[in-house]
């Protein structure tokens, strides 16, 4: 009865600061104006700029290509949903107030759907965890709500909250990202599919998230390492079966799944993929007919991504580079620094096979250090999903370090930004030295994370071992 | 942090020397902090010693390489322009525009283009969020009122060899109300040297000569002018104004042709504000110069080289500085400067090679000069005109001169005028030979090199204090907690709530300054109570929902986290201040950090009886003190104003006018410095 009440007091909580959240986002685009974060380089890049999609969808109206003139690199399907809203004006609002509402609906949804999976892997956690007999583990420490927390981070994150009031549209971005995300974790392979096509055709990056996918598709939600329920199923059957291990074994024998891999979602997965990536290039090649086809788009968008064209400040460390390299070592660089992203996927999804939801996010926060225009919008994503592993990463080093960096770094950067751009005091490389702390800072939470991951796997195998010594004898 | 934890399982293993040597200042921080803290305010003592002198990097400037050319001729067609302002001031003409009228007839004599400028002024309004963007988006005009405006004179010489992609920019102020003489004087200067400028052959850069209204305050009518000048409003709002205030006056179709005629010139490369100064001095001539612009930046350091390359070396005048004249008297100075100049005796007694000492005397007047730029740097309030050239990355300078007779003998007031003359001439001249930008990117030099050395002393202690604070935590509580690494979550909470109660704390004297009749003594008493009611507020709303979470755990040794937390605050508060303006971030340093290391909890000291608390106990109290920013300024001013007649509405009106002029400053004291002096007292005063 008390942990009814306590849960239903848990929930009321988490709703009072949903509904905080969002009005606090309703009464930041009040004052949009007056802020400017729009303008702000940190927030809207070349490619998440809402102007620059409005002034895509002034071009698609007076019948020119919306990506004449580098204004515009996003997807023509966004140019479509937003760009009749960035048209419309309300008389005494400010502009583009109907589609901060469409961002502000697609923060909530996002985090909603982040609680949801938040829940759905706990249940999983639990349930392995049961299975192994760790269940002292999960009980000695009151286990956090994981999905609520991760919620909540996500909406609450002020970088969230100024990628949602600047105006980008990285917020429908993230939504795509989670929408798959979540998709996988229920084993939706339709919707899966969907996000991930979404994602990819939105913002290119997400390919990568094809591997976690399919392992979360196969193997379910993450797990402790598999080695241990080989373990213990040894034991078990070592054992000779005296009554209450029968009743054990045959408690445990349903959820057995965890190790086995199982085709069937992941060849539907990959079905409705391939079915959603032909309805979307239809889509696009479509809209796109009169101006230069499907090509001259790929060469606008991810050929605008990958090859670093728009040389503007921004976050990330390859504009200052790229505005160095000589010409004819270019095209070796471009190949080299995307290639960074991909030379860590293999590796990692070999170490971190049995959690394949860690290792989504991990891929998340490397894509985004590592991308060519990176946002506010992008941080606010990994940061909400690292919320999901709160009870994981307890003993997370450098976690007061970290947090301090992220402030520091992000009060720091729009002062040196405005010393070099409008007080002429400063240099590029004042506003450069603080993305550089950004990226290290970033590499620091990767790793500091993995390895704090890494920890609890061997915490949970020496208990484990413990375990299996004590049954023994 | 996570090198006290590993340390604590495995004791016996024989650690890496750098984790030992860690360890080592963990254990000692306490006598590190004091040691780096010491050595810190010492290198700022050190400071006269350690000056550099001054040189010219940019070799295109050549100042003074070429004879000036201004003659007596100039000088009395000048003398001409001060006889008639002068005379028309004696009869009263009563409207401004005679004057100005006056002027643009010489200027076009000279076969200038000559326009108006018309603007209206504007009461000072609060942007806080003004240093982090562009000045146009501080253009809100609003409350003009059509009866007042002032008006600019603006005369533009086109370079006969130039692209007119440049300019150089002259300004005189004045008030066309009430002409002084020093005023007249200015002018008359600025028009010798414009006339001259009309007839050479060398001018490669277009020179702007800008009579600034000063009727609403110099620095107002150069702001509008900058304003009108590169951010050209097209329509809407300031010419709808404009427009609006037209239909009162007689002769609109002369004023529209007026202000359609806004001429322009290229980007500046420089500008002069020429001043002289009313008072007379004892001795010579002298100039003043005044540099500091908003949020104490600084003009490019070679400008003001040249200015005074040229003043003491050609002209012969005595370059005055700002001084704090009371330290002029101080005892310990006198006594520190003696000491140092015999340990500079004494080491050439040892190696003839090492030159470190300078006289007591000079020493004493290094610091005075030293302590007032640093407070006018700190203020973040522009020292004349020239601060609205900073906005717009134009470096620019003040120049004050002063002569030595006032009478009105006419031999001394040609004199005076052809030096002056002269002295902007070279400055031109060498202006006039720059290719390209001004180069020498120094916006710390002042004091260059020295101060990061101090500021690095200094803020190298929090980062081990914050060690020392954290490392007994983690032995103290093992397992058990849920968030082990992240215990500190709800210090963070804390100290992000009382920063927030400092951003309401700075929005209060808008509202309070709303209030009619008030005094500045009432007016602070308001502000004090108001913000204690909204600090109670606060920790009603924000401090009960989000702790149910962290209820179940007994916090120990909160106060040690507290301390952390907030150390790392004002570390990432002072680092941010010192971009912004670094001299507000040194003074707050000198304050703070001694404060947020010293904070101890009361209780446990005077639990413990032994001399070592009571002495921590006596420092905490007297940093706590001091800490707080109201009786740090009337202790400061006490000290070197004298006590009598101190009143705490004089910090209301010192903090009125740094919140006029939207200072950096401002939010430091608010966002940071209050928010953190807080936090301390919390630690001082914890339960335990």
């Amino acid at each position: 009865m008390e942990a009814k009440e306590q849960s239903k007091k848990k929930e009321l909580w988490y709703w009072n600061w949903l509904i905080g959240s969002v009005a606090l986002r309703v009464i930041l685009i009040y004052f949009s104006n007056n802020l400017n974060l729009a303008s702000r380089p940190e927030i809207s890049t070349p490619l998440t700029s809402l102007r620059r999609l409005a002034e895509g969808y002034w071009l698609k109206q007076s019948s020119m290509s919306p990506y004449a003139g580098s204004m515009y690199h996003g997807s023509p399907l966004l140019l479509s949903l937003l760009g009749p809203l960035t048209a419309k004006r309300i008389e005494g609002q400010p502009d583009h107030i109907l589609c901060s509402l469409v961002f502000v609906i697609a923060d909530v949804a996002s985090a909603m759907f982040i609680r949801a999976t938040g829940r759905n892997l706990q249940i999983a956690y639990g349930q392995s965890l049961k299975f192994l007999d760790l269940v002292k583990l999960s009980e000695k420490s009151d286990i956090l709500p994981s999905g609520d927390i991760a919620a909540l981070v996500y909406l609450w994150n002020p970088f969230t909250i100024v990628a949602c009031v600047g105006l980008s549209t990285s917020p429908v971005e993230n939504l795509a990202i989670i929408l798959s995300l979540y998709g996988a974790c229920r084993r939706i392979a339709p919707l899966a599919a969907f996000g991930w096509v979404m994602a990819t055709h939105l913002s290119l990056y997400p390919v990568i998230l094809i591997i976690p996918m399919i392992l979360l598709l196969g193997y379910g939600p993450d797990t402790p390492p598999r080695k241990l329920f080989l373990q213990r199923k040894y034991v078990e059957v070592g054992d000779t079966p005296s009554n209450d291990r029968c009743q054990q074994g045959e408690a445990v024998d349903q959820p057995e799944l965890p190790y086995v891999f199982s085709w069937r979602p992941v060849i539907h997965f990959l079905f409705w993929t391939s079915l959603w990536l032909v309805y979307v290039l239809v889509l696009c090649g479509v809209s796109v007919k009169q101006y230069g086809g499907l090509w001259e788009l790929f060469k606008r968008t991810y050929g605008f991504m990958l090859t670093v064209q728009d040389l503007s400040p921004n976050m990330g460390v390859l504009w200052y580079f790229f505005a160095e390299v000589f010409d004819f070592f270019r095209n070796f660089f471009l190949i080299v620094f995307h290639g960074n992203i991909l030379f860590m996927i293999l590796p990692l999804a070999i170490r971190l096979k049995h959690r394949p939801f860690f290792l989504a996010f991990v891929y998340i926060v490397i894509s985004s250090m590592l991308k060519s225009y990176p946002s506010v919008g992008d941080s606010a994503l990994y940061l909400g999903l690292l919320g999901l592993f709160v009870n994981e990463l307890a003993d997370m080093k450098f976690s007061f370090f970290l947090f301090c960096g992220y402030i520091g770094v992000s009060l720091l950067s729009p002062v040196m930004h405005n010393l070099w751009i409008w007080r002429g005091t400063g240099n590029a490389n004042f506003y450069f030295a603080t993305a550089m702390a950004y990226a290290c800072l970033q590499i620091i939470l990767v790793v500091e994370s993995v390895s704090a991951m890494l920890n609890h796997d061997r915490k949970l195998r020496k208990l484990s071992a413990t375990k299996v010594l004590d049954g023994k004898t | 942090m996570g090198e006290s934890e590993s340390e604590n399982e495995a004791p016996k293993v024989k650690l890496r020397p750098i984790v030992r040597l860690g360890m080592f200042l963990i254990s000692h921080s306490h006598l590190l902090s004091v040691v780096c803290c010491t050595a810190g305010v010492l290198t700022l003592l050190l400071l006269p010693l350690l000056a550099k002198n001054t040189y010219i990097s940019e070799n295109a400037l050549m100042p003074g390489s070429a004879n000036p050319m201004l003659s007596s001729q100039e000088v009395s067609e000048a003398n001409g322009l001060v006889k008639d302002l002068t005379s028309l001031d004696l009869k009263r003409m009563a409207s401004g525009i005679e004057s100005q009228r006056l002027i643009a007839q010489y200027m076009s004599n000279l076969g200038a283009e000559v326009s108006f400028q018309k603007f209206y002024p504007q009461s000072n309004q609060f942007h806080p969020l003004h240093f982090f963007s562009s000045p146009d988006s501080a253009t809100i005009r609003e409350n003009i009122s059509c009866s007042s405006y002032g008006l600019n004179t603006v005369g533009i010489i086109r370079a006969p060899r130039g692209d007119g992609k440049e300019a150089i920019v002259l300004v005189t102020p004045y008030n066309s109300e009430k002409i002084g003489l020093g005023e007249a004087l200015s002018l008359g200067i600025a028009y010798s040297v414009f006339s001259l400028l009309t007839r050479v052959t060398w001018l490669a850069k277009d020179i702007i000569w800008v009579v600034a209204d000063s009727k609403y305050g110099e620095y107002a009518a150069v702001d509008a002018w900058l304003r009108d000048y590169y951010i050209p409003v097209f329509s809407g709002l300031g010419i709808q104004n404009a427009e609006m205030c037209h239909g009162l006056e007689e002769n609109t179709i002369r004023e529209r042709n007026m202000r359609d005629g806004f001429k322009r010139a290229g980007t500046m490369a420089a500008a002069l504000v020429i001043k002289v100064a009313d008072r007379s001095e004892q001795f010579e001539d002298s100039l003043s110069i005044y540099a500091e612009a908003s949020n104490g930046q600084m003009p490019n350091l070679d400008l003001i080289n040249i200015v005074n390359y040229l003043a003491v070396h050609r002209q012969g005048l005595r370059i005055k500085v700002e001084k704090m004249w009371s330290l002029l008297n101080c005892k310990w100075l006198k006594i520190l400067g003696e000491i140092l100049e015999s340990l500079g005796h004494l080491a050439k007694n040892l190696n003839p090679q090492w030159k470190f000492g300078i006289p007591a005397a000079d020493y004493v007047e290094g610091t005075a000069t030293l302590t007032s730029s640093l407070y006018y740097q700190a203020l973040g309030i522009p020292t004349g005109p020239h601060g609205a050239f900073r906005d717009y990355q134009v470096d620019a300078v003040t120049l004050e001169i002063s002569s030595r007779v006032s009478s009105n003998n006419k031999g001394r007031q040609n004199d005076f005028l052809l030096r002056g003359g002269r002295l902007i001439e070279g400055v031109i001249r060498s202006v006039n030979n720059l290719l390209e930008k001004f180069h020498q990117s120094f916006f710390l030099y002042l004091l260059t090199s020295p101060t990061s050395l101090y500021a690095h002393a200094n803020n190298l202690d929090p980062s081990f204090e914050k060690n020392e604070s954290n490392h007994p935590a983690s032995a103290a509580d093992e397992l058990g907690i849920t968030l082990r690494s992240w215990k500190w979550l709800y210090a963070a909470k804390k100290v992000l709530v009382v920063h927030l109660w400092g951003a309401v704390v700075l929005l209060l004297p808008y509202f309070i300054c709303q209030i009619p009749n008030c005094t500045p003594t009432t007016s602070f008493v308001v502000w004090v109570l108001l913000s204690i009611f909204s600090l109670l507020i606060l920790f009603w709303i924000l401090g009960s929902p989000f702790s149910y979470v962290y209820a179940s755990q007994p916090q120990q040794r909160e106060w040690a986290l507290l301390k952390s937390v907030t150390i790392s605050a004002a570390f990432i508060g002072l680092c941010l201040m010192s971009v912004i303006n670094f001299a507000t971030a040194e003074i707050g340093a000198l304050l703070m950090v001694p404060m947020c290391l010293m904070a101890h909890p009361l209780k446990l000291d005077v639990k413990s009886r032994k001399l070592r608390n009571f002495s921590r106990v006596a420092c905490n109290l007297a940093l706590g003190f001091i800490g707080f920013p109201p009786t740090a300024f009337l202790v400061f001013k006490g000290v070197f104003e004298g006590f009598d007649g101190i009143s705490v509405g004089d910090f209301w009106n010192w903090l009125e006018s740094i919140w006029a002029w939207s200072s950096a400053t401002y939010l430091y004291i608010g966002m940071i410095h209050l928010p953190c002096w807080i936090l301390c007292i919390h630690v001082i005063l914890h339960p335990c």
